[in-house]
């Protein structure tokens, strides 16, 4: 019961310091962004379906004003966080690339993150049901198949094999 | 030419049906010379869908713009090479290609089984002939590529300028290997569900094509993002797009199959796990299809949109209905006594492994198709891009790569304390030490010191592999080093083969993370020569050359390229503008090396040329993506190397699977 409990604690631990992992690469309010960073956060309105940033065809009528646009804000002391809400005020939030982090867009976050915690629970609750203690010392090894070998007695038990046959 | 494409079309399909019937009937009344029958069938099939193939290209090659796909994605002015790729840059051509592969891989393992797996094997070519018969049925009744037009224009219209590029010649091909080959494994996968023989014969038998599938996936996956980078012009790669999704997430999950099925190779455990995962790789490719030609999510890939969405979906809901109906239906034959002893294991490494590969594809698709969903339940559209999939992606990556270095060093069902220590000391070290110089160095992003802290990590645990195996040889058989060194792989081809893949996804991974977080970018406007600096590089604009031809004009800036003072190279980005489809395009120059590229695009040209608009991007170590790539290509050459006591392993496997042979023939192994 123990080390169930333990896995399992194992696991959430690892689920929230990669949602945390996760929380970090957002945008923060504070610092002043790159007009790169900026475009990285808007999906370009042409239809090609790439952010602003990553559009790159020369006569585009969205991405190019929009860089622009961008850059101006930026010079104007504006953050990465206040010039992405002036888009979204414009264009609503398709113009967004990453959903935002509140309401049903939520569940596009935290989905992931919950099905990893999930599929770890299980492999702890199946691997409990498959436990068993261990009856032999670890060194000897199982039966092989044709190409495992992990440790020197193996490995030196695979060598005399590999000489039989003319290694 | 036009009617024969479309006659042998027709016959391919009806062929098709005759296999399954004559390979069903075959295996359930006892009758070999039906399924030899089958067999044949299928042989003519690929034979009669190749005529189709050689036809479209004739019809490519000669211009016969009486033919609809000929004019509309080719012209007489297009380079002869693109008018053979043109096969492919079509709707109705990509399928024919797709149908063109599948019937060669079904001929092939139809001939590799003619003797093999007698009885699961008719059962398989069944399958692989259900799968053609999809795809036969939309060339024939939904998406023609022989279709004649009533009026016959001059010219064609041209292939797609993005699609004029030598890496789309060899990307779709790639890819659609990749993806084709993952029918076999997972057509023997649903014959063992079908026959009951749940053995791990059906594994054994396929793995070579399902790390086939899995080379050609990585390459496609590869050669797409080199396309990306030379052609789109916008200094990276990979875009996180929905097609490269739903390429990258096949990949992902055979992956995840390729090191599970290894559990039950050795404990004869995770039997569903494994049928589920071949199952699951397979619906992958067929929803990459769907999500390319549906239109129901938006693309960069245009290129092939069409009204297939409907059919792809019901064929996608047809495979996952009935085998995951065969699963259940065989759930209790499939329990197998499992056992687990501790959680340092190699047995748990890879458990781990497959919940973080198949993590991130849950996570890609989760993203690629939320938009629907949002669209769905709220009414609103939304776009989920690059910072979704980095920031969900990017954690889940840094702990495969960790347990990238933790498997391979823990031996199976558990490892002491003392072993633990004795494996991991130097490669912990190793890690630490390279996290701590980085620090040193100036880097303060956390992902960075970390990618890097577990890339070095990851390294160290392979070279304490190769140099205990080294060792080993050494002192029994007083080998010198490198003869050993090339002993032990060859002896041990699968395993060091598999190391070498290790080494080839660290290095890429570092090429990742090193050109995702430290680009440089500058935009600059400058005349005739004038310099300006892009991080170390001093960059002088000498001049434009301009050029005409029948195909496109092209606009060429030279600039030469200076570090130091000193002239390094002289760099020609151009813009171009192909004439037939009224299209602008630029074609970038790259300056590669293994510290960072140097990226140029023609951004933009004032009236009379004088003054021109360069977009400069200095990415670091972005070469070590491809030659990661070009190491892996190689680890899988080495793993896929025949083995002759992987053929006994086999033939043993498969006499034990099928003692009495329904041919009559005796049971020889191998692939």
């Amino acid at each position: 019961m123990r080390a169930r409990m333990t896995g399992v604690l194992a696991i959430v631990s690892l689920a929230i310091v990669l949602s945390l992992a996760a929380a970090r690469t957002l945008p923060s309010a504070a610092e002043r962004p790159s007009e790169e960073q900026v475009a990285q956060g808007l999906t370009c309105q042409c239809g090609c379906g790439l952010t602003v940033a990553n559009c790159n065809m020369p006569t585009c009528s969205f991405s190019v004003p929009t860089r622009h646009q961008i850059q101006d804000m930026i010079d104007h002391g504006k953050s990465q966080v206040e010039i992405i809400a002036f888009y979204r005020h414009k264009f609503g939030e398709k113009v967004l690339s990453a959903p935002t982090t509140q309401g049903f867009n939520l569940l596009a976050w935290i989905t992931p993150f919950a099905a990893l915690l999930a599929g770890g629970v299980l492999i702890v609750f199946t691997a409990r049901r498959w436990h068993r203690e261990p009856d032999s010392p670890p060194s000897q090894p199982a039966p092989a198949a044709p190409d495992e070998n992990s440790f020197d007695p193996e490995l030196r038990r695979k060598l005399a094999e590999d000489l039989r046959k003319g290694g | 030419m036009p009617d024969l494409g479309r006659l042998a079309l027709a016959i391919a399909l009806l062929l098709a049906f005759y296999s399954i019937g004559a390979n069903v009937f075959g295996a359930r009344r006892r009758r070999p010379e039906f399924i030899a029958s089958a067999r044949h069938a299928l042989w003519a099939m690929c034979a009669m869908v190749t005529i189709a193939v050689v036809a479209l290209w004739t019809g490519l090659l000669s211009s016969d713009f009486s033919l609809e796909y000929v004019a509309s994605y080719s012209s007489t002015t297009l380079p002869t090479v693109y008018k053979f790729t043109a096969l492919w840059g079509g709707q109705q051509g990509s399928l024919l290609l797709w149908t063109w592969l599948l019937s060669i891989f079904t001929s092939v393992a139809a001939y590799q089984h003619r003797r093999r797996n007698p009885e699961i094997a008719p059962y398989a070519m069944a399958v692989l002939a259900g799968v053609a018969i999809f795809f036969l049925g939309m060339l024939n009744f939904v998406t023609r590529p022989f279709d004649l037009l009533p009026v016959i224009p001059a010219q064609g219209t041209d292939l797609n300028p993005l699609l004029q590029n030598y890496w789309m010649a060899i990307h779709p091909p790639s890819l659609y290997t990749g993806y084709v080959s993952a029918t076999v494994p997972f057509a023997f996968g649903a014959a063992a569900l079908m026959t009951g023989k749940l053995d791990d014969s059906w594994i054994r038998s396929t793995r070579r094509w399902a790390i086939f599938s899995w080379f050609f996936l990585t390459l496609g996956n590869l050669f797409g993002a080199r396309w990306a980078y030379e052609v789109l012009g916008w200094g990276g790669y990979w875009a996180w797009d929905p097609v490269e999704n739903a390429a990258f997430m096949p990949w992902l999950v055979m992956t995840a199959y390729l090191h599970s099925v290894m559990i039950q190779e050795r404990k004869d455990m995770l039997k569903v796990w494994n049928l589920a995962l071949i199952g699951l790789a397979f619906s992958l490719t067929i929803f990459g299809t769907f999500i390319t030609r549906s239109g129901v999510i938006s693309s960069v890939h245009s290129f092939t949109q069409s009204g297939l969405g409907p059919y792809f979906l019901s064929f996608l809901v047809l495979i996952v209905a009935a085998y995951t109906g065969l699963l259940i239906f065989r759930a209790r034959e499939l329990r197998s006594p499992a056992e687990f002893e501790s959680y340092l294991s190699r047995e748990a490494a890879f458990l781990f492994n497959n919940l973080m590969l198949i993590g991130i594809a849950f996570a890609v698709f989760w993203g690629t198709i939320f938009p629907v969903l949002s669209e769905a339940v709220r009414g609103v559209k939304i776009t989920v891009g690059p910072p979704f999939f980095n920031s969900v992606a990017g954690p889940l990556a840094l702990g495969l790569i960790f347990l990238m270095g933790v498997g391979p060093l823990i031996a199976w069902r558990r490892t002491t304390a003392s072993n633990l220590v004795k494996s991991f000391t130097a490669p912990a070290i190793t890690g630490v030490a390279t996290g701590v110089v980085a620090l040193a160095a100036g880097l303060r992003t956390w992902y960075v010191l970390t990618a890097f802290s577990l890339a070095a990590f990851v390294l160290g645990t392979v070279v304490v592999e190769f140099r205990r195996g080294v060792g080993a040889r050494r002192h029994m058989l007083a080998e010198p080093a490198p003869r050993a060194l090339v002993n032990l792989v060859a002896k041990n081809n699968r395993r060091y083969g598999g190391y070498i893949i290790h080494i080839g996804v660290i290095v890429a991974f570092v090429g990742i993370v090193g050109s995702s977080f430290f680009k440089t970018e500058v935009k600059k406007s400058v005349r005739e020569g004038q310099s300006f600096t892009v991080g170390a590089y001093q960059l002088r604009y000498l001049g434009l050359s301009e050029s005409d031809t029948a195909h496109m004009e092209s606009a060429t800036a030279r600039i030469e390229v200076s570090r130091n003072g000193r002239v390094v190279t002289e760099m020609a980005p151009a813009k171009l503008f192909y004439k037939r489809e009224q299209q602008p395009a630029t074609k970038v120059a790259i300056r590669s090396t293994p510290f960072a590229d140097l990226y140029i695009v023609l951004a933009g040209l004032d009236e009379n040329g004088n003054q021109a608009t360069f977009e400069v991007f200095l990415t670091p170590l972005v070469f070590w993506l491809w030659a990661g790539g070009l190491l892996m290509a190689i680890g899988t050459v080495v793993v896929m190397w025949p083995n002759v006591r992987e053929r006994a392993a086999i033939a043993a496997a498969v006499r034990r699977a099928a003692p009495v042979a329904i041919t009559g023939e005796p049971a020889p192994g191998g692939d």
